[in-house]
């Protein structure tokens, strides 16, 4: 398609243009609305999952009971949230998801962020296998080395009455080791820093350099606070995926001090699997928290989310 | 810290003294900074990535050539395992129903992303919160996406589908309970959460569109469809194969969805590859085969991972 001639559109004769401009405006505000329309039927629908456990979470059990189910509910039952939380942990569970995911996102900030400097910005010998290393290790699911990473947590010298050659007790299992060890650094946050660094200015370390900042001063007090977006998307997206994990809290915790709150919801579905008023006001509590940091944070998200596209 | 660098200190109270001699060495040890320091903040990521992703590769790959149930000792069996993947066919059912997964779900909410991230490239009114719904399940814990979608099907008539089919005349249907029905329940759950993170990806690679060319097509007379097939989809190819690889790579990997709506069943009709591993494991404790489904499911991430590392490389521009 060519689009050399479209800038020139002044030089044809003005009132025909004007028509044609007013009519194609015109145009535009019809086809606008109708895709305004489009969109706010779409986009319900697309939220009416979160809407309806929402509304579930505070109706009336003996309401989901009647045929047929009045959609909208008659009144309020907050104590739903009391009664849920009566049945289970759910306050230690959040608790414990908030020190996971807090843990997940300061120790990714602090060592993901050293190591993406360095490979942006400093020179070292090994620097172009670190790289390479940290891609391979994208690529690499967890869910293809979970097994082994659960033996060697389970296995771990000295700890939970192991010999010092791993055996006889149960290691790390059920400890707060194994929830935030393992998960302490993502390969790919350490890509997403490179990526934020690299777009610095080398000018102001040499700068610094010239001015006898240490090169740990440069990195700490000059360069990371220039990539201080960058800093909020990676604790965000660490804190996400913190709070979000299920498949291994759900292996390497048994005892309720140290359950997740969607290791918690998926167990108390067991427990209450026929009292969905509790457990919609179970599954509100683990996915609410997420939601408002999302809408409180957006644009970090948005960021994180578009360059990586890979979750 | 006992960091002996005292060139530095003394390269830069001198600067106009002798003039080449510390200047070169002032450099030089500046060099020797910059490398010492370049190892120091990359070693921790480093290592932590060595023995929590480098070692369990290892030892996945060891353990898929032994007989190992956590009890005893693992005995080398050589092949055996590969042997007994190779002719079982619930591991290849799983992967037949990530296939379908994929084959059916994918392309699908791919279409709906694309047509929602046209739409929100224009500016409309209150397009922050239609992108925000829609990007809402990408958001939540898959766990609690599940949570609510068990709670939808549920075949009771309380079930949101059902009250929806009985405002229709059709009586409540057994989504997740029925095997017939249940592989595409689970599909339309992968499409409605899958949607979201596609439509950032696409409205990012919208951005990147000349508008003039949307410009020269109104002048030239061109309708919606037009200009959407002929301009907009072309222009998109580079981030539609994106897409469409790593979609696979997530398919690949669904486990918390499957745990909660249907634990692979009902008759193992939505069983997929993380979960029939997670069974052999965890529940059957033959964890010497697990490792070697991991092995497999390992080598068709890394096909799929180094298209995409491919692409990604041929669009980055650093």
């Amino acid at each position: 398609m060519t689009t050399d001639h479209a800038p020139s559109i002044t030089g044809t004769a003005p009132s025909a243009t004007r028509a044609r401009d007013h009519s194609l405006r015109r145009r535009k505000r019809t086809s606008n609305a109708l895709v305004l329309a489009f969109l706010i039927v779409a986009s319900v629908i697309m939220a009416a999952p979160f809407l309806w456990m929402a509304v579930s979470s505070i109706r009336d059990p003996t309401e989901l009971a009647q045929v047929p189910m009045p959609l909208i509910p008659k009144d309020l039952r907050l104590e739903n949230y009391s009664e849920a939380l009566g049945r289970a942990p759910f306050a230690t569970y959040a608790r414990n998801s908030l020190i996971l995911a807090t843990a997940a996102a300061a120790l990714n900030v602090v060592f993901a962020s050293a190591c993406g400097y360095a490979l942006a910005k400093l020179r070292f010998r090994l620097a172009p296998a670190v790289f390479g290393w940290m891609v391979a290790c994208i690529m690499i699911p967890f869910y293809a080395t979970v097994i082994p990473v659960f033996l060697m947590v389970r296995h771990m010298p000295l700890f939970g009455g192991n010999t010092l050659m791993g055996v006889g007790g149960t290691g790390w299992i059920d400890t707060w080791w194994a929830l935030i060890v393992p998960g302490a650094v993502s390969p790919f946050m350490v890509f997403l820093f490179r990526q934020f660094y690299v777009s610095t200015p080398s000018e102001l370390i040499e700068a610094a350099r010239l001015d006898g900042v240490s090169e740990f001063g440069i990195f700490t007090r000059i360069i990371t606070p220039l990539i201080r977006p960058g800093l909020l998307t990676v604790a965000l997206l660490s804190f996400e995926a913190g709070w979000n994990n299920f498949l291994w809290p759900l292996l390497v915790t048994t005892s309720d001090e140290l359950r997740v709150i969607q290791v918690g919801i998926a167990s108390f579905r067991q427990e209450a699997s026929t009292d969905w008023h509790l457990l919609m006001a179970g599954t509100t509590l683990a996915a609410v928290p997420m939601i408002v940091l999302f809408l409180i944070f957006q644009r970090y998200f948005v960021q994180g989310f578009a360059s990586s596209g890979i979750k | 810290m006992t960091t002996t660098a005292p060139t530095a200190s003394t390269g830069r109270t001198a600067p106009a003294a002798s003039p080449p001699a510390p200047e070169t060495r002032r450099r030089r040890s500046v060099r020797t900074a910059e490398k010492r320091w370049g190892l120091l903040l990359a070693a921790p990521a480093t290592l932590h990535t060595l023995i929590w992703i480098g070692a369990p590769i290892v030892v996945a790959i060891v353990l898929s050539f032994t007989a190992y149930d956590i009890i005893h000792a693992p005995e080398f069996s050589g092949l055996e395992n590969y042997a007994t993947i190779f002719t079982d066919g619930l591991f290849w059912l799983s992967v037949l129903h990530n296939v379908i997964i994929a084959a059916v779900g994918i392309p699908i909410s791919m279409f709906l992303a694309l047509v929602f991230a046209t739409m929100l490239n224009r500016a409309l009114p209150g397009r922050g919160v239609f992108r925000v719904m829609i990007f809402l399940p990408h958001i939540t814990a898959t766990v609690a996406v599940a949570m609510i979608w068990l709670w939808i099907y549920s075949p009771s008539q309380s079930g949101l589908m059902n009250v929806v089919l009985g405002l229709v005349g059709i009586k409540p249907l057994p989504f997740l309970t029925n095997p017939d029905l249940a592989l595409g329940s689970v599909i339309l759950v992968t499409i409605w959460q899958g949607i979201g993170l596609k439509m950032l990806i696409y409205l990012a690679a919208l951005q990147g569109v000349d508008e003039q060319m949307y410009e020269a097509a109104d002048l030239d007379g061109a309708n919606f469809v037009q200009k959407f097939f002929r301009i907009t989809v072309p222009m998109l190819k580079p981030a539609t194969f994106f897409i469409l690889v790593t979609s696979l790579i997530s398919n690949f990997q669904t486990f918390d969805l499957i745990y909660i709506l249907t634990e692979g069943g009902p008759a193992n009709s939505t069983s997929v590859v993380t979960y029939r591993i997670y069974q052999t494991a965890f529940q059957e404790f033959r964890v010497g085969l697990a490792n070697a489904q991991s092995v497999i499911l390992l080598l068709i991430l890394v096909v799929l991972a180094f298209l995409s590392r491919r692409i990604v490389g041929g669009t980055d521009d650093d």
